[in-house]
């Protein structure tokens, strides 16, 4: 076991963030079978609509609920857990659903809600919904489960920053003292259907309209009155989650390939990370070309040549393809080996570099590798 | 010739997973094009700029820049999208800055799910239609769209939008978004991708994605980083004995048999992704380079260009296959 597994041990929580593309499921469920292999009831939670961790963990179907890896499956790829492995994929608009549920005072209002239009598309198609839903699913499990460890695989968001942002942005938009002070006379006055015209001023409202049409701010002043009286629960909610985020139990595990971009965007999502006092547990640089040729010169075809003449087997082409590969092999590793430092110098929490591996890690029995390696 | 036809659209969408390379294609292609005397706007939405600085010019921002002769760039943000689109809608000036910088407005805007994504995409849409001294502002508009989730839901608002918002002046520009992205002979859009496994499996949802939820026409599929299948079967199987010797030879020959083995595993995605898509597909070969920049771009265009001759090429040789046969 590494150092990052070391850092991990006393956590319950562990967040992979990074940007798309870098492995960041992939991460996610090593770190979760390494600790079910160690001992320990684990859930790998992803939000990941191409079912990515369905893939590796060969789960057929992933749903809202949590599944459990069953042992014949650790059995065939020669691993034996100690403890438990269970996988769930995060429906976003199930979970909104359960949300609403949760808070609404009466089956009348629930159902008011889940007809709305805007909240439709809030639930299912709002950029940042996803986001939100992940760290409220996040709560959910991590105050009513009794899982040892869950890892949570945030989704590849446009903006790193959407993660921590959704869910206040989104609450925002439920309810401001604005919207609130705007609708109270009619929520009070038990309206349904609230006049555009009590919104603010009429000048204002009729703009408005020619801008948006009249009846999507009718829908809109429907949604904000259903959610009255709603909105502090959902609040304190957010609040809840957001300081579950900041306790030591928790770890985020930043992950990011060797390119510079990538490099750039988990330097910015650290610097963030610490602004907000949130605990790192470490930096995982993924797919580093490993340097292959020590110091000196590299050799040219005809080295090589000579080489493979020694060998009795001299072919000029094969000699120069040889030594064309090597070149550009570690003109690659030079360019990785120049960004890691980079993100090593400027990050905190442990350090672990994984070489590019020969093969791609889809089964189990590789995703115990990498633990190893982690 | 994939690569160049799809340059004869007005308006070509460059999407696919995070990290495969979206901008590098999009301002390749837009290169491309610039070259062949086509006025081309790149549009970035609410990104950390990436063509500009790829092309060696400064970040456009919200205000269109030229960063190379005919090339022009762009990053579209939702605020300031909603401004111009305001404007546009209300006509003037002073009445957007009464009503829209007023704070109660603001928030019920920012309420309005979507509506950020529908005044992006209008820009970007509206640039497509301008016209200016009686022809196109532009010859061709290149989206570099966010990756595959993000693309899908912003790309669905119109369509979305028609299905769910009443007769007004919202569903009127849906409207005209959505007939302008479903004309085939207008839109194209590309995916692009890795030849690994989970960018391929998303290329491949995408592709569903797009021809079902979309309706959008395709263009082509780049498979980008593609290494090059330098040894043959005979060679690969001595370099593992190679390999275990010493320098100069021992290390060449595990650079080459790492080279050797992602090559293979790139040609199996390859066909995997080849099989699953009836899309022509663009080679882009892996490139070793220290940085990104407009040399690395015009590689890229380069190798797009040249894809075309070497598919004519392949299909040429398939269509005289059986007469050889026969022969």
């Amino acid at each position: 076991m590494g150092e990052l597994a070391d850092r991990l041990r006393g956590k319950r929580i562990a967040v992979c963030v990074g940007p798309g593309g870098v492995g960041k499921t992939t991460l996610a469920a090593a770190i979760g079978l390494g600790r079910a292999l160690a001992g320990g009831k684990v859930l790998v939670c992803t939000i990941d609509p191409a079912r990515r961790l369905a893939n590796a963990l060969g789960l057929e179907t992933l749903g809202n609920v949590e599944a459990h890896v069953p042992e014949h499956r650790l059995a065939e790829a020669g691993l034996r857990a100690r403890g438990q492995l269970f996988a769930m994929m995060l429906d976003a608009k199930r979970t909104w659903d359960d949300l609403v549920a949760r808070h609404a005072p009466d089956r009348a209002r629930r159902e008011r809600i889940y007809r709305n239009r805007l909240y439709q598309q809030l639930s299912s198609a709002l950029a940042g919904s996803q986001e939100y839903m992940a760290m409220e699913k996040l709560y959910e499990l991590a105050t009513e489960r009794d899982y040892d460890l869950i890892v949570l695989d945030t989704p590849p968001t446009a903006h790193a920053l959407d993660f921590l942002d959704a869910p206040d942005r989104i609450l925002d938009l439920l309810g401001n003292d604005t919207a609130r002070t705007l609708l109270a006379p009619a929520v009070s006055a038990g309206r349904v259907g609230l006049r555009l015209f009590q919104l603010g001023g009429t000048y204002v409202a009729r703009t408005m309209a020619r801008f948006t049409g009249a009846e999507v701010l009718q829908d809109l002043a429907d949604f904000m009155a259903s959610f009255q009286g709603m909105y502090d629960g959902f609040k304190e909610r957010a609040a809840a989650v957001r300081s579950l985020l900041a306790e030591p139990q928790v770890g985020f595990v930043l992950t990011s390939s060797a390119s510079p971009r990538s490099v750039d965007e988990v330097l910015f999502f650290h610097e963030r990370l610490l602004a907000e006092g949130m605990p790192i547990a470490g930096v995982v640089a993924n797919r580093v070309t490993p340097q292959l040729w020590g110091t000196g010169p590299l050799p040219d075809a005809a080295d090589l040549e000579a080489a493979l003449a020694a060998h009795g087997a001299p072919d000029g082409s094969f000699a120069a393809r040889l030594a064309r590969t090597l070149s550009e092999h570690e003109q690659l590793a030079r360019v990785d080996a120049r960004e890691v430092a980079r993100l090593f110098e400027e990050s905190s929490g442990a350090h672990v570099a994984l070489p590019r591996l020969e093969t791609d890690v889809h089964d189990l029995a590789s995703l115990a590798r990498l633990a190893e390696a982690l | 010739m994939p690569g160049l036809a799809l340059l004869d659209h007005r308006l070509l969408i460059v999407t696919g997973k995070g990290g495969v390379g979206k901008s590098t294609i999009a301002a390749a292609l837009a290169l491309l094009a610039a070259r062949r005397g086509r006025r081309v706007l790149v549009c970035e939405l609410n990104a950390q700029e990436r063509v500009a600085p790829l092309l060696g010019a400064p970040l456009a921002g919200f205000e269109t820049r030229q960063a190379l002769p005919n090339l022009f760039t762009v990053n579209v943000t939702p605020r300031d999208a909603m401004r111009e689109y305001g404007i546009m809608t209300l006509r003037f000036k002073s009445i957007y800055d009464a009503v829209f910088e007023n704070r109660v407005v603001r928030y019920f805007l920012r309420a309005i799910p979507s509506l950020s994504e529908l005044v992006m995409l209008g820009k970007v849409l509206y640039e497509v239609r301008v016209q200016e001294h009686g022809r196109p502002r532009w010859d061709l508009v290149i989206l570099d769209a966010p990756a595959t989730g993000h693309a899908v839901q912003l790309l669905r608002v119109p369509g979305a939008l028609m299905d769910t918002v009443p007769p007004g002046p919202l569903r009127r520009d849906a409207e005209w978004m959505h007939a302008l992205l479903v004309d085939p002979g207008t839109t194209s859009l590309s995916i692009v991708t890795l030849p690994e496994e989970m960018p391929v499996n998303e290329a491949i949802e995408l592709d569903a994605a797009v021809r079902g939820l979309l309706g959008i026409a395709r263009g082509a599929l780049f498979v980008n980083a593609m290494p090059e299948a330098r040894f043959s079967a005979e060679e690969t199987s001595r370099l593992s004995d190679l390999a275990a010797g010493g320098a100069p030879l021992g290390p060449a020959a595990l650079a080459a048999r790492l080279q050797a083995i992602r090559a293979e595993q790139a040609g199996r995605y390859l066909a995997r992704a080849r099989a699953a898509l009836d899309l022509p597909t663009v080679l882009v070969p892996l490139l070793a380079r220290e940085q990104w920049d407009l040399g690395a771009v015009e590689a890229v265009a380069a190798a797009i260009a040249g894809s075309g001759e070497a598919g004519g090429e392949r299909a040429e040789v398939e269509a005289l296959s059986p007469r050889l046969e026969r022969l």
